[in-house]
């Protein structure tokens, strides 16, 4: 028997897959931020630059509804204004800008009392999926159609926190603030939705694949 | 190193934050442990999956309605009224002249304190009591001695104070007084005018009745009449002043006989004692004209 070599990657603790780069004088989210609450709003032109797809990419891998989650974003961007003077010297803007997403967030679930996180899969494909149906796109695409299948029918806490970590990469520390838990119980929530996400997507392939 | 634990640090060594000997121990039991072997790899390779996950990309939609906001905003804070305009300079200006640190603030506020303190000791004279003026203390004075003997008069009163049936008793006392001084007639001039009870003062006019040809009865008797309530005490009082004749009551008799709101009985009895003024008395000279003119002397 051949014992399979682990491998393991590091993640970057933040990975730069959204914003390029930064250059050294360029200000940082914080001082943009104190910016705007001095009064230069259109510095927030800068902050929303900078983070309207990751934030677009939560709500959408969130509600699955694209078009609202680009209301949402916009919400997102509309409270900042709104509660810039609420803005705190010490403030991580990062946090503060997820912790206003997933208010956004919660306000839009309650109002569509239908929560989109359809765990019953008769109902998901009674509802077709706003994006373009996997047979439509080449075949080397339809694993990750199965994969946003699969994340879109995680329960939503299990959602959140699997988008969090892995596809906007915040920090577990800064996830367990959010979640108001500590931060071994972000660590077992990843895992358990991650096992449950690899176990509704080999369900799915193995359906596509049995037809 | 058992099983659960290594799973449990699984996340950790994903990301990397493992500490170093516990990813060597985990990665020791791993070459071992097909269980985990397994575990592990699938979360590798969902894992993978999720990062080959394509971002998704907002429609330029989202930028539009963004700046337009932001244009809408803008435009609010630059019509700032010129009230919150003041206001943010006022602020502003304060903001860099007083000191930001609470340390600071603290003896800034101590130092104004003491400067403040130095200053009144130094500028400030003592408040003096302005000199109370001689005429007020006269008046202040005479004010308590009106105070007090009027405390001592309602002290007295209520001393005084006695039931219905010995005042009436008093009065009648007085009737058989053959020749009663000032005293005992203004005493009875004044139950009439101020007793409480009706018998008490129609007890008086007729204890007056007898002496009802000096003019202090009448005059009394007069002045109480306007005053009196009690139909029974007016019609005694009316008769008593007819019985005497003295024109100088006409005035209030023509009044009382008029008042719609008076008793009847008053009304017909004050009519009757003005029917009685107007006939001349037998005698020719009223009682009054006889007290009221001074005796011709002899010269």
């Amino acid at each position: 028997m051949t014992v399979a070599v682990p491998q393991f990657r590091v993640y970057p603790c933040a990975k730069a897959v959204n914003l390029p780069p930064a250059p050294v004088d360029t200000p940082s989210d914080h001082e943009l931020m104190i910016a705007v609450r001095a009064g230069e709003i259109n510095r927030l032109g800068e902050l929303f630059e900078r983070h309207n797809r990751p934030l677009y990419g939560f709500f959408v891998r969130l509600t699955n509804q694209p078009a609202a989650s680009e209301d949402l974003v916009q919400m997102v961007f509309y409270r900042i204004l709104k509660y810039r003077h609420t803005y705190r010297d010490e403030g991580l803007f990062s946090a503060w800008i997820y912790h206003l997403a997933r208010k956004v967030a919660a306000d839009y679930f309650r109002k569509n009392s239908a929560v989109p996180a359809a765990t019953d899969p008769a109902e998901l494909t009674a509802q077709p999926d706003p994006a373009p149906a996997p047979a439509d796109r080449a075949a080397k695409d339809d694993d990750l159609e199965f994969l946003r299948i699969a994340l879109a029918r995680l329960p939503l806490d299990q959602r959140e926190v699997l988008v969090l970590s892995r596809l906007q990469n915040v920090e577990h520390r800064e996830i367990a603030r959010l979640l108001d838990c500590s931060v071994g119980a972000v660590k077992v929530r990843v895992h358990r939705a991650l096992k449950e996400l690899r176990e509704v997507y080999f369900k799915l392939r193995h359906e596509r694949h049995a037809t | 190193m058992n099983c659960q634990r290594v799973q449990e640090g699984f996340i950790d060594y994903q990301t990397g934050s493992l500490p170093a000997a516990e990813a060597t121990e985990l990665r020791a039991h791993l070459a071992s442990c097909p269980v985990c072997q397994k575990e592990w790899a699938a979360l590798q390779e969902i894992s993978r999956k999720l990062d080959q996950l394509p971002s998704e990309t907002p429609s330029p939609r989202l930028s539009e309605q963004f700046y337009a906001m932001l244009e809408t905003h803008r435009r609010e804070a630059d019509s700032l009224s010129p009230f919150a305009f003041a206001r943010s300079r006022l602020d502003r200006f304060f903001e860099t002249l007083l000191p930001s640190r609470p340390a600071t603030q603290f003896a800034f506020a101590f130092i104004l304190l003491v400067a403040g303190l130095l200053a009144g000791a130094r500028f400030l004279r003592p408040p003096v009591n302005p000199p109370i003026n001689s005429l007020d203390q006269a008046e202040l004075a005479a004010l308590r001695a009106k105070v007090d003997s009027m405390g001592r008069l309602v002290t007295y009163s209520l001393l005084q104070q006695r039931s219905t049936s010995e005042r009436i008793q008093d009065v009648l006392a007085t009737m058989n007084l053959a020749r009663p001084d000032r005293k005992v007639l203004t005493d009875l001039v004044g139950a009439l005018a101020f007793d409480p009870s009706v018998n008490v003062r129609l007890s008086a006019v007729e204890a007056l009745s007898a002496h009802a040809n000096d003019q202090l009865v009448r005059a009394g008797v007069l002045s109480a009449l306007p005053r009196e309530t009690a139909p029974l005490v007016q019609v005694a009082m009316i008769e008593l002043l007819a019985t005497v004749r003295d024109p100088s009551c006409a005035p209030v008799l023509i009044r009382l006989s008029r008042e719609e709101t008076a008793d009847r009985d008053v009304r017909d009895a004050a009519r009757r004692a003005l029917a009685v003024l107007r006939t001349p008395s037998p005698s020719g000279i009223s009682p009054n004209a006889q007290l009221n003119q001074p005796k011709p002397t002899l010269t």
